[in-house]
């Protein structure tokens, strides 16, 4: 284990048994799976890769973990020693008696997103919403060595995209990009990664993960790429042209970087995430583009990172969750352009208790890849 | 969280094949009264789902909706702008935009009751409460069936399709392995040959476990930064290739390769030999170099998740298997000059028949 994810773990625990003696909760039992990690991996320190995965956490840490196969719960005794990890075919059933056995303590379950229906029948029902609920207010606000793993993802996706603006040739498919990127993140160490693309004109309404067409000269490339450090997520967005950007592909660029601009500058502790979208949307809409900031065109104008690749808040006009220092986010205008097709470009930020820092640093331009 | 490369070729996959999965769940459904089936389907949970339409979601969840005749709904959490790209990668009657999923399928449940009023749940024990929920509250819930045995009962034996996929999947990572430099001193370098090759060659998911020093430890990790290879270490690669998964796991040394691996690699093909439809446990392996198993575990695909236990050496009574079944072979053994690891993708023996390595 790194000195940061050390420091991360011991300060997830420290917070989470203090909030869970705040609430009167003696033990939290919290699911899991390879796409809803990132509550595990606060509560206990495990990432699963495959199945569903359970921990008591009582207010000292950890208690047991159930899993559902015999590799993974190998694995996590190797990583953690003190752990008692058990595996089953039936690791929901297991689980649930499990919590049988605990008898008349205070138990709560969590989180909604990841919750099987067979627990949720159970006793443990009314838990769920206020044991997310103290969850995901733990999880918004991040600690040193949180934002130090959040800062090193973002330096990883800087560079993450240095190597697909190299890989983004004519006559490529799309996958042999994003093949080119994951070889690289595991050059360094990284273990996952969310990113998808487009590529094309007009006709590209959105980015999807990669198909087979091949790059052609003049298409508009798009991509966001969200690598992880030590459990943490960071994100950037950008649009790249092969050959000479167009008229109409600089003018959109200079919308799309206008808002993020916008956007970025809205950050601050006390603005609500509405103000931040809002700030992105006035300028599609004072570009006459206002149609393209709905819900047809887009879904969000960001959203928060750190152990799941799309955080709380959501970044939207109707989203009034109120901005505080050290909450991580990513903040992207994206969406359909009606002249040039779907168009990215964010940058990961930090609130700071004076604004924002941006942690992503590649530059923001239209980049233009040479035709060779 | 890495999907790769997610397209459908109708010459791989024609829509016949995947009409006639459907097909036959529906006889299912119709011999056991059931009005409807809900399939989840998620990024950790993708593969009912995709083995009946090819749909592998790359985040976000959806609901497939199964009724006794006519193609498939999707009930989709995704925006609609992703509407045409599910389209083109799967074989769907109706896609239906559902960013609640739960309330969602309730919803349409409602426009479009079942003809019988039993509704079947794929593995309804692990449904996201979320979905669940609004289902269970719903005017539907007191119907509400595990539908787990029934889904299991058709999923396998593998038909060809199934089967081509299977090996091409194990092609990719059997050329990954090759790829690997024979002078790798550090697990990201090894890892990223693994990943760069099995992408390049149209993987739809690379899911790398690695025991770095087999002198040290054996156990297979998830590595999040770096490692020292040793002199002796292992791979397993899981591999996915349009919605069909193998795993595949080697043991490689720095060095000239020893014998004893020969011997272990020879015992994993009589145990191969040995495993079929009726026998789906293994006997001490205690013979040669080779002190006893250590661990073994058979996986198929038999629900949403890609592969999973069928029997093992720590739980005693097997679940069955049809012979023709795809099925993953996973073996350790403690030789004297210490562990070993291998592991294959088989097609499962019939009565009196043995398995054999798919590839």
């Amino acid at each position: 284990m790194s000195a940061i994810s050390g420091n991360a773990c011991a300060e997830r625990r420290l917070r989470l048994a203090t909030a869970m003696a705040d609430e009167g909760i003696d033990i939290l039992v919290v699911a899991g799976n390879p796409w809803r990690s990132d509550y595990l991996r606060f509560a206990a320190d495990i990432t699963p890769v495959e199945g569903q995965a359970f921990a008591f956490i009582d207010r000292d840490g950890p208690a047991r973990i159930i899993v559902e196969h015999p590799a993974e719960a190998a694995r996590f005794r190797s990583e953690q020693a003190e752990l008692d990890v058990r595996w089953s075919l039936s690791a929901i059933e297991e689980t649930e008696i499990a919590i049988r056995e605990l008898g008349k303590r205070r138990i709560a379950l969590a989180p909604r997103a990841a919750v099987p229906y067979r627990l949720a029948m159970g006793p443990l029902v009314a838990s769920i919403a206020p044991a997310t609920a103290l969850l995901d207010r733990l999880m918004l606000r991040k600690s040193p060595s949180e934002i130090e793993a959040f800062r090193r993802a973002a330096v990883l996706a800087d560079e993450g995209y240095a190597v697909f603006l190299k890989a983004a040739r004519v006559g490529r498919p799309e996958y042999a990009l994003i093949a080119d990127v994951e070889a690289f993140f595991r050059s360094r160490g990284c273990p996952e990664n969310f990113q998808i693309l487009g590529s094309g004109g007009r006709e590209v309404r959105g980015m999807h993960p990669p198909t087979e067409r091949r790059l052609a000269p003049g298409d508009l490339v798009t991509t966001e790429l969200t690598p992880c450090v030590e459990g943490y997520y960071a994100q950037i967005c950008r649009t790249l042209v092969l050959g000479e950007p167009s008229t109409a592909q600089e003018r959109a660029f200079a919308v799309y970087n206008e808002a993020l601009e916008a956007g970025v500058a809205a950050v601050r502790p006390g603005a609500k995430a509405r103000d931040v979208a809002r700030a992105q949307n006035e300028v599609f809409r004072d570009h006459g583009l206002g149609d393209y900031v709905t819900s047809e065109y887009t879904r969000v104008r960001g959203h928060g990172l750190g152990l799941y690749v799309d955080g709380r808040p959501a970044v939207l006009e109707d989203v009034d969750l109120d901005l505080e220092p050290d909450m991580t986010l990513v903040v992207h205008p994206n969406t359909y352009h009606p002249e040039v097709g779907y168009f990215v470009h964010g940058d990961s930020v930090r609130v700071t208790p004076g604004g924002c820092e941006v942690l992503t640093r590649t530059p923001r331009r239209l980049f233009s890849v040479p035709l060779v | 969280m890495r999907r790769g490369l997610i397209s459908w070729s109708r010459d791989e996959v024609s829509p016949s094949v995947l009409e006639r999965r459907v097909a036959c769940l529906q006889e299912q459904m119709r011999a056991a009264g059931l009005g409807v089936v809900l399939i989840y389907t998620s990024f950790a949970r993708p593969s009912a789902a995709a083995w009946l339409t090819h749909f592998v979601p790359y985040w976000n969840e959806a609901l497939l909706v199964v009724f006794p005749t006519g193609a498939p709904v999707l009930l989709a959490a995704f925006s609609k702008r992703v509407h045409d790209w599910i389209r083109s990668v799967s074989h769907l009657g109706e896609v239906r935009s559902a960013p609640d999923l739960g309330r969602a399928a309730a919803a349409f449940l409602k426009e479009r009751p079942p003809e019988s009023p039993r509704i079947g749940v794929l593995e309804l024990d692990a449904l996201p409460w979320h979905v669940a929920e609004p289902i269970m509250k719903s005017e539907y819930g007191r119907a509400v069936v595990d539908a787990t045995g029934l889904f299991a009962a058709i999923r396998q034996p593998a038909d060809e399709a199934e089967i081509r996929l299977a090996r091409h999947a194990a092609t990719i990572a059997v050329q990954a392995f090759k790829a690997i430099p024979t002078g790798a001193k550090r697990a990201s370098e090894l890892l990223s040959v693994l990943e760069g090759s099995a992408r390049l060659a149209g993987a739809e998911e690379v899911l790398p476990r690695l025991a770095p020093d087999l002198r040290a430890d054996a156990t297979l990790c998830r590595l999040e930064g770096d490692a020292l290879l040793g002199e002796r270490y292992a791979v397993e690669l899981s591999v996915a290739y349009k919605a069909t998964w193998v795993r595949i796991t080697r043991c490689i040394s720095t060095q000239a390769v020893p014998p004893s691996w020969r011997g272990a690699a020879d015992r994993f093909v009589e145990t191969v030999e040995r495993l079929n439809e009726a026998n789906l446990s293994l006997e001490p392996q205690v013979a040669g170099r080779v002190r006893k198993t250590v661990a073994w575990t058979l996986e198929t695909c038999r629900g949403s998740p890609p592969l999973s236990i069928v029997a093992t050496g720590e739980a005693p009574s097997p679940s069955a298997l049809p012979g023709g079944s795809l099925a993953c072979l996973f073996l350790q053994l403690d030789l004297d000059d210490g562990p070993w690891l291998g592991g294959e993708p088989i097609i499962l023996g019939s009565r009196g028949h043995p398995s054999r390595l798919l590839i």
